[in-house]
């Protein structure tokens, strides 16, 4: 099959979705009110709650949610075949995706713009709210182990990335120090440092770090975690204007230009798919169901997006009428870059057995291998294209990484700080989110990492469902939209935990694994049934609030005077 | 004069279309690159601002800092900016407002 002809369906499932479910949702159920005062109008502060245009906010949006999931997912989802690969992504994000982000968005600003926590505990329980704070912290060592893969793997397999990160870092910290101090203007300063970042992923061809640090080092798996958790240190700790956000800025660049050439590319070359459409039920990480509805994560459904919807986008929306092209709009979008990654993995790859020796290496280097292919159409060297499309895959999980050592660190800070005040400290926070997330990257088999990622981002989107279901419910609304889905992810999600954290405790419990591998199944097995669990006793509290919104729902209204 | 005042009409909404394209574009990529920034750059602001407000009124909120001279004389610049401090003080938060 011809790659356009996916994108077409892609094209056409997006379309369909905004124009026709989800507009039918926004007008008739939740029935959006352009005259009504949205939280950011009404308050108005210039601090958290400010009216922003629906643009700017739909380019916000997809910055906070874009990283580096929706490209790995499908890269290795595809090992099952391109087109269960392809069903799931058009149907979650058709069915499910648009649903979860817009509701959560739709939600969060209907109740004043208030936040998960606070609506779990309004809307289920005051238990829930702990139990969901509890299993975020989890979540995000996951997130961090998982995108920490990423970057070592990518760091190692392409030797041009370093330098090309190196040099984007630099470019960042110089992008800081002229807007935020110097004063200078943005245009120039964005000129320059983009260019410093272009110059980075040209020299890293010159300069690859094996000709600079060696083999041994530049192979080395313990150094690139040092760096990546080192480089998150200091975007957790640093003023976030002198390192995290001007690094950010000018790496939105060049992800940004990567991603509209690599599609022109695909465009103008159009290539067949060559990899099979359908391999197996079963493969090595596991069965289509539930283990590929988990690794296609953000390209389909990811709870990472509620959590950005609700307590950044939901506090910004001008007007009730821009969530759907917001919350729901910018899900389609996503799903489009699911769909460019699949093509990638499909069709870049003589046959399958070439493809399954590029996996091995990690899927940064299928990506880049992609990129550089499609950028070539436009004449840039292959070289110079694979050396972009590496460093594009590392800007794209170390954004989002340095975020969530960011937010574990406060995490830490206020679920531990009354056992002892020196996890209030902002520097030992980070250095306990360094050191979990330094060990889950070494010890852990990345394929198993990322389907336990997947799991963990999917189970909290079957949450935020959850809690979009009670509010449906407790405002006398159909809900079934909501419901069905709901029930869907949780059922898929804990079924995905429990089998693979049980793979990994076998393999500890029948001795297979020995050394660093035995410390990793063992933490990764643990960590999946505390999230099992965890997800367990909030399905059983939200049982309970969806039986109470029934009760409340049939009751015998008041008679009239 | 009623053809060429058409044609005219309709080449000023072309040019607001094609303007109107390129500022979706141009927004959408200060949403992508720039929005965070500003939206820290207020936040921290407003933060320090909030701070000194506390210490200089918190006991409307019950802190019992009570109001020197100078606090009182401040009184009036603070005014426009009160509810939104109460709010955000007294506003519920958790884990997850880190990412607002």
């Amino acid at each position: 099959m011809n790659s356009v002809s996916v994108l077409i369906l892609g094209f056409i499932v997006a379309f369909l979705g905004y124009r026709v479910y989800a507009k039918y949702i926004d007008t008739k159920v939740m029935k959006a009110d352009p005259k009504k005062a949205t939280p950011a109008t009404m308050y108005m502060d210039g601090v958290e709650f400010m009216p922003t245009n629906r643009n700017i906010l739909f380019g916000y949006q997809f910055k906070s949610i874009a990283g580096a999931a929706p490209i790995i997912g499908p890269i290795i989802a595809i090992q099952w075949g391109w087109l269960p690969a392809l069903i799931w992504i058009l149907a979650g994000a058709f069915f499910i995706g648009w649903v979860h982000d817009y509701s959560s968005a739709m939600i969060a600003m209907r109740s004043d713009g208030a936040s998960f926590g606070g609506m779990s505990h309004k809307l289920i329980s005051p238990r829930a709210r702990i139990i969901l704070l509890s299993f975020m912290y989890f979540y995000l060592l996951l997130i961090a182990g998982a995108f920490g893969n990423v970057v070592v793997s990518t760091a190692i397999g392409l030797k041009a990335s370093p330098m090309a990160w190196l040099l984007l870092t630099i470019g960042g910290l110089l992008a800081g120090q002229m807007i935020y101090r110097w004063k200078k203007d943005i245009i120039l300063t964005t000129v320059v440092t983009v260019v410093i970042a272009l110059l980075g992923i040209y020299l890293g061809t010159i300069a690859p770090s094996n000709t600079i640090i060696g083999d041994e080092l530049a192979n080395s798996r313990p150094l690139w975690a040092i760096v990546a958790f080192v480089f998150c240190y200091f975007a957790s700790i640093l003023p976030i204007w002198r390192f995290a956000l001007p690094i950010n800025y000018v790496a939105s660049y060049i992800v940004f230009l990567g991603l509209l050439f690599g599609i022109v590319g695909v465009l103008v070359l159009h290539p067949d798919f060559t990899l099979p459409a359908y391999t197996d039920f079963t493969i090595k990480i596991g069965p289509i169901w539930p283990i590929m509805f988990v690794t296609i994560a953000c390209g389909a459904i990811s709870g990472w997006h509620s959590i950005v919807s609700s307590s950044g986008t939901a506090r910004q929306l001008e007007s009730e009428m821009d969530a759907r092209p917001v919350g729901g709009g910018v899900m389609f979008v996503e799903m489009m870059l699911a769909v460019f990654a699949l093509i990638i993995a499909g069709t870049i790859y003589a046959s399958p057995a070439e493809y399954g020796a590029a996996i091995t290496k990690g899927p940064g280097a299928v990506f880049a291998a992609g990129v550089s292919k499609f950028l070539g159409v436009l004449g840039m060297p292959a070289d110079v294209g694979r050396s972009y499309g590496s460093v594009m895959m590392i800007v794209l999980a170390i954004t989002i990484m340095q975020l969530v050592i960011r937010f574990m660190r406060i995490a830490t800070s206020e679920l531990l700080s009354d056992v002892s005040p020196i996890f209030k400290n902002a520097h030992f926070g980070t250095i306990i989110a360094s050191i979990l997330g330094i060990t889950v990257v070494l010890t852990g088999w990345w394929q198993y990492l990322w389907v336990l990622f997947g799991g963990a981002n999917q189970l909290m989107a079957s949450l935020a469902l959850m809690l979009i279901t009670a509010y449906l419910m407790s405002e006398g609304k159909p809900y079934a939209w909501a419901f069905y889905p709901m029930i869907f992810m949780f059922v898929t999600t804990i079924a995905a935990l429990l089998y693979t954290s049980f793979t990994l405790l076998q393999k500890v419990f029948s001795g297979a694994v020995k050394g660093e591998a035995l410390i990793g199944n063992t933490m990764m097995g643990v960590v999946g049934f505390f999230l099992v669990i965890a997800a367990l006793i909030l399905g059983f509290e939200g049982l309970k609030a969806f039986k109470r919104y029934r009760k409340l729902r049939l009751q015998p209204k008041p008679a009239s005077a | 004069m009623e053809p060429l005042q058409h044609v005219e009409k309709e080449c000023n909404m072309t040019e607001k279309k094609k303007g109107g394209f390129f500022k979706t574009v141009k927004e959408f990529a200060y949403g992508v690159a720039a929005h965070d920034s500003a939206r820290f750059a207020l936040r921290t602001r407003a933060g320090m601002e909030h701070l000194f407000i506390l210490i200089t009124v918190g006991d409307m909120l019950g802190v019992p800092i009570l109001p020197p001279y100078y606090s009182l004389r401040l009184l009036p610049y603070l005014v426009p900016q009160i509810s939104t401090w109460k709010r955000r003080m007294l506003r519920e938060k958790d884990l997850t407002d880190a990412l607002a």
